[in-house]
């Protein structure tokens, strides 16, 4: 399959977006959970899911591991690392798009089922991390020189 | 045609088919290769969409706590039961009655009164039905404070089965004490195994688990609710089973408990009166009224003796 041309930037925009919201949940883990902009009654919930036990793993802020990852996909992502011939740049992009979403739905389950409650910006960072999910899943697998 | 010319030709058929069969195989390869991303992307929203399908499901059945004025209105009706209500009952049918303890077994008491112990946890729906029999039972020899509502857990069987907890409630009596122990919320727990922990037993209370909640006196050893009376019977798990209560709100079942004729209130009651029954072996008949009346004498009968 060849890779439309589409495909670099698109990942690309979306790694810097999924890294400046992931940056906003840490900053907001650090200082308080009330800068985040959302509602905390109910169901959609952003501080109680931030302020939850799953919102560390092994003592490591999910949001963190969310910054570290968005970070590494930019890199991963970016026109250069596309255009790349190093197969380990694939194999690298593929096993975090995969490691993300077992990880995704791990927070997903946690969400609906142990903290009973949504966080937005999770869910925004969930989202993007799908779409780049796709992304690779679907083009990433392919050799630069089939980019057309 | 010589036979070396025969022979080139026919290699070079087989050379062609070879070829063939070999480009037909890349063609499936590449086509299933091409195949998994779909799959794969299908896999992850198939997945989402039966977490979130679940958990609105259980949304929708987990009745939501009534206010404060509400749940004093459904405790009221569970303390306060008419007799006429229990005594129409009596016995009822299909009950699992207590299970008797050897004689000779020294009697279990707090402070001078003989004591009832439950262990539960308030995720379990078995601990879910068998708590309003005991409420209703043991509220005729004593009076409850402080008890609240919940539901046993969403993701268990029976799910989110509406009942009373004992969580932070207090009994009062003068002719026995009631101790209950309630270890674990209906909350999963942070790693998504087992429930919250909420109340630990007391070394005396895991030495009494260890003595009569085990076979014969019960099927699964450990297995909860567990209630011991006064060492003189045990009863594990539910006197009945809770699918009678499920869809229903707590003002539902508390109200159909004054009506003797409701599904709920013939399994709920005459559990109620085989526990009061049980206990009055402990009273020596005390209180009088309650001891005496026709609908726990019927009951009475269908306790086993050690």
């Amino acid at each position: 399959m060849s890779r439309p041309t589409w495909v670099a930037p698109a990942s690309f925009a979306i790694a810097i977006a999924g890294t400046a919201v992931a940056t906003y949940l840490t900053i907001a883990h650090f200082t308080s959970p009330k800068v985040l902009a959302c509602v905390s009654t109910g169901v959609v919930n952003c501080e109680r899911v931030t302020t939850s036990a799953q919102s560390e793993v092994f003592g490591v802020p999910v949001a963190l591991i969310g910054l570290a990852w968005f970070l590494a996909m930019s890199g991963l992502c970016s026109p250069w690392a596309w255009r790349s011939a190093a197969s380990w740049i694939r194999t690298a992009r593929l096993a975090a798009v995969w490691t993300s979403m077992a990880f995704v739905l791990w927070l997903v389950y946690a969400e609906l089922f142990v903290i009973r409650a949504i966080c937005l910006w999770c869910t925004v960072v969930h989202v993007l991390a799908f779409a780049l999910f796709v992304i690779v899943v679907l083009y990433g697998s392919e050799a630069a020189e089939d980019e057309r | 045609m010589t036979n070396r010319t025969a022979q080139r030709r026919r290699q070079q058929a087989k050379g062609r088919s070879s070829k063939g069969r070999s480009s037909k195989g890349n063609r499936r390869n590449q086509r299933h290769r091409s195949r998994f991303p779909l799959f794969a992307i299908g896999a992850v929203v198939a997945i989402v969409v039966a977490m979130v399908g679940l958990s609105v499901y259980n949304h929708v059945r987990t009745p939501s706590t009534p206010g404060n004025s509400d749940t004093a209105k459904v405790i009221d009706a569970v303390t306060t039961v008419p007799a006429a209500a229990l005594d129409s009952v009596g016995a009822g049918e299909g009950i699992n009655p207590p299970m008797a303890i050897a004689a000779g077994t020294p009697a279990l008491t707090s402070e001078g009164r003989p004591e009832v112990l439950y262990i539960g946890a308030e995720y379990c729906p078995f601990c879910a039905a068998e708590r309003w029999p005991m409420v209703i039972a043991l509220s005729r020899f004593g009076t409850f404070s402080g008890l609240g509502l919940t539901t046993s857990s969403a993701t268990d069987v029976f799910p989110s089965t509406p009942t009373i907890t004992f969580h932070g409630s207090t009994y009062a009596s003068d002719v026995i004490s009631f101790t209950a122990v309630e270890t674990e919320t209906n909350q999963l727990a942070a790693s998504g195994l087992g429930y919250e922990p909420l109340e630990t037993l007391t070394a005396e209370q895991q030495q009494l688990m260890q003595t009569f909640n085990v076979p014969p006196y019960t099927s699964q050893a450990g297995s909860i609710p567990f209630t011991l009376i006064g060492n003189r019977f045990v009863i594990s798990g539910s006197s009945y089973p809770p699918d009678v209560l499920q869809g229903k709100t707590w003002q539902q079942i508390a109200s159909a408990l004054s009506d003797p004729s409701s599904p709920i209130a013939k399994q709920v009651l005459a559990a109620a009166n085989m526990l009061t029954a049980a206990i009055c072996e402990l009273t020596g008949g005390q209180p009088t009224n309650v001891c005496s009346a026709p609908g726990v004498s019927s009951a009475a009968a269908s306790l086993p003796s050690a």
